[in-house]
C-alpha cells in the first residue's frame, strides 16, 4: 500500500450549473433550477495512489476531473492540494505552480491534440508555458524523455508528425507524454483507454502503472468500467448522480460490494464463461434520472430493488461497513 | 526554436500544402482568377518600364479623345493622355489601396471576433454591439461622410507612408468600415473552436489566454480568414472606385475610380469615347471578379467536408 499522506482532498465538493429560465418563468417568479452535476463529494487521494472513479455517463465523474484540473469552478466545497486551499485560485499565472504538479489525460486523444501542432509542439507546450526549461536543447531533451516514457520510440521520429499521421494508440501516448513532460505528482486520467482498441489498452494502462511505480505519481482514473478499475486501482469510488455511493479498496468494491448500485454495476458486466456466479439482484431498470431533478431521499431509490420507506424520505450518509470501506445506503447500517 | 525541429523536416506540413495547392489549382474559377490577378499584379509592379512615366496634361503624348489606334492602343482622354498609360498606373494605386484596406479590415475584424468569441459574456456583448453598429451602417455612406471631414482636418498636402493624405484616408476608411463581417465570421468559428478539447488541454498545461488565442485558435481560423479576405478585397476595390468616382480620389495619384470620374466629367459617354470609360471600368470588373473567384475557390477548398489541410 502506498504512502498514506494525502496529496489531494475534495471536501463536500459541489458543482451546480444554473438553468437559465425562460422569460415566462422569470415573469411568473418560478425559481430557476440547477443541474447538480457534482453534489457534495468527499474524496482523498494519497501520494502514489491510484484511485478509480467509476460511474455511468451523466454521473458527474468528468466534472470531478475538471474541477481538480481547474477547468471548472466548483460552486461549493473545497479543493485542497497538500493541505493548501486551491478552490478560489484562478488565472494562468497564479495557477502555474499547481499546473506543474497536476496534469490531465483526456478521453479523446484526437480532439485533445491541435490538428495544426506537431507532436513536438504538443509535448513542449507545457514546458514552455510553465517556464520549466531554459534553452532549446534542454527542451528537446525533456520532450524526448517524455515521449520515451510514454512508449514512443525512438522519440525523434515523432517530433515532426501531425496528429492525423498517428494511430489512435500513438495519439493517446502523445497526450500522456504531454502530461508527463512536467513530471507532475498527480494525473487525472479521464477515460484514457475507452476510445482505444482492446489490444492497445493494456499497453497504455501499463504505461500509467509504471509511472506510479517509478515516480510515485498519484492517479485519478475516471472510467465507467468496473473490471478495468479493479485491474489498475488501489481504491475505487463509485459515483451515482453526483454523489459517491460507495468507496473502498478495489478488492472490497469488486468482490464485496455493499451498495445495491455497485452490486448492479458488477452484475451488468459481461463475463466470459457464462454468468454462474451472479449476485441475487436483477439488472438495473430504467435510466439515470436527470441531474436537474435529483430524487428526494436516497438518489438511487427509484431504481433500487431494495428500497424501503426510509430511502424515499432521508438521504443516507456514508456509513462505514468495513476498514476504509464506506457505503451510502440505509441497508448497510444493519 | 529548437534545433531538433529544424533537423526533422516538417514533411507532414509540406505534404498538406502540396495537396491543398493541387485541389485549389484544380478549380476552374481559381485558375481564371489567378491568371487575371497575376496579370494585373505585373502591371502594378512595374508601370514605368511597361508604359513609361505617368502622363499628365503637361506631358500628354496625343491628341484629344483619339480612338484606339496603333499609336495609342486604348486611345487618349480629353487632355490627350494615353489611356493605356493611365490604366496601368491606376492598377498600382487601386490594388495598393484595396490590399492595404483589406489588411486593416482583417486585423481589426480578427482581433475583435476572436476576443469576443473567446472571452464571451460582457466582452462579447459589447464588442458585438459595436460590430452590429458597423455592420448595419452602409459602409459606403459612412466612408462618404468621413473622408471629406478627415481631409478637411488633415489637409491635402504632404504624404503619409508614401500616399497622398486623400488616398491614406480612403484606405483607413475602407478598412474601418469593412471589418464587421470578418469579425462575425471569426467570432462564430472561435465559439466552436474554444469548446474543443485541445483548448482545455492548453489550459491544463498552463497556457495563458493570449497564447491559446494566438497559437491554438488563430491557426485554425486561417482558412476562413483567407477565403473571406479575398472577398473583402473585392469589396474594397468596389468602394474605392465608387469613392473616387464621386471625386474623393486624388488627381495626382489617379486610381481607376478617379479615371472613371474624369472621363465622365469630360463627357466621354456622350462624346462616344467608349475607350475612355471602358478601359478603367473593365479593369475594375476583372480584378473584383478574380478576387471573388479566388475567394470562392478557397472557400470550396477549405470546406470542412473536403478540406485537405488538417
Amino acid at each position: 500500500m502506498p504512502d498514506t499522506a494525502d496529496i489531494l482532498r475534495l471536501e463536500s465538493m459541489q458543482v451546480h450549473f444554473p438553468i437559465q429560465g425562460g422569460l415566462f418563468d422569470r415573469v411568473l417568479g418560478r425559481p430557476a433550477g440547477a443541474v447538480r452535476a457534482v453534489d457534495g463529494i468527499d474524496l482523498n487521494i494519497g501520494r502514489g495512489e491510484i484511485v478509480a472513479l467509476v460511474g455511468e455517463s451523466g454521473s458527474g465523474k468528468t466534472t470531478v476531473g475538471r474541477v481538480i484540473t481547474k477547468l471548472a469552478q466548483p460552486t461549493g466545497g473545497r479543493l485542497l492540494f497538500e493541505g493548501e486551499d486551491m478552490t478560489s485560485v484562478r488565472g494562468s499565472s497564479a495557477l502555474r505552480p499547481y499546473r506543474h504538479r497536476v496534469q490531465m489525460i483526456f478521453q479523446d486523444a484526437y480532439q485533445a491534440l491541435n490538428p495544426r501542432h506537431t507532436v513536438f509542439d504538443v509535448v513542449a507546450e507545457p514546458l514552455r508555458s510553465l517556464r520549466l526549461v531554459d534553452n532549446a536543447s534542454q527542451l528537446a531533451d525533456r520532450v524526448s524523455e517524455a515521449l520515451a516514457a510514454a512508449g514512443l520510440n525512438p522519440p525523434g521520429d515523432f517530433f515532426a508528425r501531425f496528429p492525423h499521421e498517428l494511430s489512435g494508440g500513438q495519439r493517446q501516448r502523445v497526450v500522456i507524454a504531454g502530461a508527463l513532460a512536467v513530471r507532475p505528482e498527480l494525473i487525472v486520467a479521464d477515460e484514457p483507454v475507452s476510445m482505444l482498441d482492446v489490444s492497445i489498452r493494456a499497453q497504455i494502462l501499463q504505461v500509467l502503472v509504471d509511472l506510479r511505480d517509478k515516480h510515485n505519481m498519484a492517479l485519478l482514473f475516471i472510467t465507467h468500467d468496473l473490471p478495468l478499475a479493479w485491474s489498475i486501482a488501489d481504491r475505487i469510488a463509485v459515483l451515482y448522480l453526483g454523489k459517491l455511493v460507495e468507496i473502498g479498496s478495489a478488492d472490497e468494491i469488486t468482490f464485496n460490494p455493499r451498495h445495491p448500485y455497485t452490486v448492479a454495476l458488477r452484475n451488468a458486466t459481461p463475463q466470459i464463461g457464462g454468468n454462474a456466479d451472479r449476485g441475487k439482484l436483477p439488472a438495473l431498470q430504467g435510466e439515470v434520472p436527470s441531474a436537474a431533478r435529483v430524487p428526494r431521499g436516497c438518489r438511487f431509490h427509484p431504481r433500487c430493488p431494495l428500497a424501503f420507506d426510509r430511502c424515499r424520505e432521508e438521504e443516507p450518509p456514508a456509513i462505514e461497513v468495513g476498514p476504509q470501506h464506506l457505503s451510502a445506503c440505509w441497508r448497510s447500517e444493519c | 526554436m529548437s534545433e531538433s525541429t529544424v533537423r526533422y523536416s516538417p514533411r507532414g506540413r509540406t505534404r498538406a500544402i502540396k495537396s491543398f495547392l493541387c485541389q485549389f489549382l484544380g478549380h476552374g474559377g481559381a485558375q481564371a482568377g489567378l491568371v487575371c490577378l497575376v496579370f494585373f499584379l505585373v502591371l502594378a509592379a512595374a508601370p514605368n518600364t511597361l508604359v513609361g512615366p505617368l502622363q499628365t496634361a503637361i506631358n500628354a503624348t496625343g491628341d484629344f479623345l483619339v480612338p484606339p489606334s496603333g499609336e495609342h492602343l486604348l486611345g487618349t482622354d480629353e487632355v490627350g493622355r494615353d489611356v493605356l498609360n493611365l490604366v496601368v498606373h491606376g492598377a498600382r494605386i487601386s490594388l495598393t489601396i484595396a490590399l492595404l484596406a483589406t489588411v486593416i479590415s482583417l486585423v481589426v475584424g480578427t482581433s475583435v471576433g476572436i476576443t469576443a468569441g473567446y472571452y464571451g459574456g460582457r466582452v462579447d456583448v459589447w464588442l458585438m454591439r459595436l460590430t452590429d453598429f458597423f455592420f448595419v451602417m452602409p459602409s459606403f455612406v459612412l466612408a462618404l461622410v468621413i473622408t471629406p471631414v478627415v481631409l478637411e482636418v488633415m489637409g491635402r498636402g504632404g504624404d503619409i507612408l508614401g500616399f497622398r493624405p486623400s488616398l491614406f484616408v480612403i484606405i483607413v476608411v475602407i478598412g474601418m468600415t469593412s471589418w464587421a463581417f470578418v469579425a462575425r465570421i471569426v467570432r462564430s468559428q472561435t465559439l466552436s473552436l474554444k469548446e474543443r478539447t485541445f483548448v482545455d488541454r492548453a489550459r491544463v498545461v498552463g497556457s495563458s489566454n493570449i497564447v491559446i488565442m494566438v497559437k491554438h485558435i488563430l491557426p485554425n481560423l486561417l482558412p476562413q480568414i483567407a477565403a473571406n479576405g479575398a472577398l473583402v478585397v473585392a469589396g474594397a476595390i468596389y468602394v474605392e472606385t465608387s469613392l473616387s468616382f464621386l471625386g474623393l480620389g486624388d488627381p495626382l495619384q489617379p486610381s481607376w475610380g478617379t479615371l472613371l470620374a474624369l472621363a465622365q466629367r469630360a463627357g466621354a459617354a456622350s462624346a462616344g469615347a467608349w475607350w475612355d470609360l471602358g478601359a478603367p471600368g473593365v479593369c475594375v470588373l476583372t480584378v473584383s471578379l478574380s478576387f471573388v473567384l479566388i475567394g470562392n475557390a478557397l472557400d470550396d477548398t477549405f470546406n470542412p467536408r473536403r478540406r485537405v489541410i488538417p
